[in-house]
């Protein structure tokens, strides 16, 4: 049995050299690299946490940003439903108002056109009535057509203030128009009773005028007595045509 | 027949007497260090293959590190890993002809074990200061004291005498089978002896991690932070 | 022959240590083996850890018998009395 002491010490030496070598050139390099590429891992790995929590914000940002458009969006179109409801409301406003103004404008127009045709019917139906009985007047006999005129003449010259009365016959004949001429007889009654109302005498100056219908007329200068049909027709028509 | 015990000196270096085992571990030592040197001399982000193995190796001596003592391995990273490397490298360099591999003399385990022995005791002063590592010898209670001073003493003998053991039988037979048949014959033997030789390294270097786990303590607070940086490993 | 006697009782007790020495760390392995199977067979998911720490019980039992063979070789290359 030999144990060589040497052997050990050197061998003991030899292995602790070894330990120095390994742990330089093996062990520290290789761990090191291990740990600088967990270190890089963990590194990337927030790098990719962080960005995909930007990513996120960004993703909420823009959903919001989405949802503010959106909401804007139904907002306007809110409104412009509101104001075109507002437009039609109005719209069908205006035109109701404008319809029923039309409507009254065209009863008010109507009813003046109704009330002019009426008045025109009217104005017509005097004029037919005044033709009508200045046609039927012509076909009277022609004496009564002067005869019974004498009387109202003679009636109508003696309502005539005095002044005037006096006046008459002073200037020379006083013109009277008959509708058709006189005969002898009408033309002393009527002297005769013109005599008679005025208290004197007086001269006539007959004319004939057929326009008058039937009756007579006196035209002194200062006075006109009017015994006629045409006179009554026109102040007929007058009354017809007035309207009121 | 020669005798495993008895070791002659080769040649004198002045007056140390340089034997066998020391020159064929200045080889292992030359070889490993060029190795190691060549193949980390460009390491990268995006491992070789070679880099991949180095890696897988420096991982899995962390986590049996790690599961063995529940601490940071990073302090006992080298001196476990070069434990187990130089056993294993030394066991099969039986295959090189002519070559005895270093561990088949009581020496070259005795170097170990009493690396392994300082170690312990280096470890558990660091760990616990003097007083608290002499305390863990009155551990269970003071009754024990010899007995674990006999234990630190024995444990260590056993360590040598495990691996001088099965090295050297493992040479012995092949020597005998070599002397008897020659050809072919001692080659399962020699398989068996590989897997003998790998088995006894990583053996030698669990028990290491167990002695010095056992001298630094149990528990201690980096132990939950180590265990924080296990669970984030990739 | 005295020191004859004590080379032939040597190689007799290493022979003898070396058998019997075998005898129980054999058994034992055995006995490991098959109960790291059946825990194994149990839950195969555990298979690593069960391995690693059989083929480290393995050894542990094996040193048993390497301490016979360190005897026997110290009877045959390294005998005080001889």
């Amino acid at each position: 049995m030999s144990f060589d002491w040497w052997t050990l010490g050197l061998q003991t030496v030899n292995v602790l050299i070894l330990l120095w070598i390994l742990s330089h050139f093996l062990f520290r390099p290789v761990s090191e690299i291990i740990e600088k590429r967990q270190a890089e891992a963990t590194g990337e790995l927030s790098h990719a946490r962080a960005a995909r929590a930007e990513a996120e914000a960004a993703l909420t940002e823009a959903q919001a940003r989405d949802e503010a458009v959106a909401a804007r969006r139904a907002e306007v179109l809110s409104g412009a439903q509101a104001e075109a409801e507002h437009a039609k409301v109005q719209m069908l406003d205006e035109a109701r108002r404008e319809i029923a103004k039309l409507r009254t404008e065209g009863q008010a127009e109507a009813q003046r056109r109704r009330a002019e045709a009426e008045r025109a019917l009217q104005d017509e139906a005097a004029e037919l009535a005044v033709d009508i009985s200045e046609r039927l007047l012509r076909r009277l006999p022609e004496t009564t057509r002067t005869a019974g005129f004498i009387d109202g003449l003679a009636q109508a010259v003696a309502e005539l203030p005095g002044q005037t009365r006096e006046g008459l016959g002073a200037e020379g004949p006083v013109p009277v128009r008959a509708a058709q001429a006189l005969s002898p007889e009408e033309a002393g009654l009527l002297k005769s009773r013109l005599a008679e109302v005025l208290g004197r005498e007086i001269e006539i100056a007959l004319t004939t005028d057929p326009s008058l219908i039937a009756g007579l007329e006196l035209d002194a200068p200062h006075a006109v007595v009017r015994n006629h049909f045409r006179a009554d027709l026109d102040r007929i028509r007058q009354e017809l045509l007035r309207h009121d | 027949m020669e005798n495993p015990l008895t070791l002659e000196p080769l040649f004198h270096l002045g007056p140390v007497p340089i034997t066998e085992p020391v020159l064929v571990t200045w080889a292992i030592l030359a070889l490993l260090a060029l190795g190691t040197w060549l193949a980390t001399r460009r390491l990268s982000l995006c491992p070789s293959k070679l880099q991949t193995v180095l890696e897988l190796f420096v991982t899995t001596i962390d986590a049996q590190v790690r599961d063995t003592m529940q601490r940071d391995p990073a302090r006992f990273r080298a001196l476990i890993g070069t434990i187990f490397l130089f056993v294993l490298v030394a066991n099969w360099s039986s295959l090189v002809p002519g070559i005895e591999p270093p561990t088949a003399r009581l020496e070259t385990d005795a170097a170990l074990a009493l690396i392994v022995f300082a170690a312990t005791i280096w470890y558990g002063i660091a760990a616990q200061g003097l007083k608290g590592y002499l305390a863990t010898f009155a551990e269970p209670s003071w009754v024990m004291i010899p007995l674990n001073l006999v234990e630190q003493i024995t444990r260590t003998f056993s360590l040598i005498v495990r691996l001088f053991g099965n090295v050297m039988s493992g040479v012995f037979i092949i020597a005998i089978v070599l002397s008897l048949a020659g050809l072919l014959v001692p080659i399962p033997l020699m398989a068996l002896d590989l897997l003998t030789g790998t088995v006894q390294a990583y053996i030698f270097a669990v028990l290491a991690t167990v002695f010095i786990g056992a001298a630094v303590g149990e528990q201690t607070p980096s132990a939950s932070a180590s265990s924080s940086a296990k669970e984030t490993r990739p | 022959m005295t020191a004859n006697l004590v080379e032939i009782v040597s190689i007799l007790a290493a022979a003898l240590a070396v058998s019997f020495g075998a005898i129980g760390p054999a058994l034992a392995e055995g006995r490991a083996v098959a109960a790291a199977m059946d825990a194994i067979a149990r839950q195969p998911e555990a298979a690593g850890t069960l391995s690693r720490t059989l083929f480290v019980g393995l050894a542990m039992i094996e040193t048993m018998a390497i301490y016979t063979l360190a005897i026997a070789l110290l009877l045959l290359f390294a005998n005080p009395f001889v």
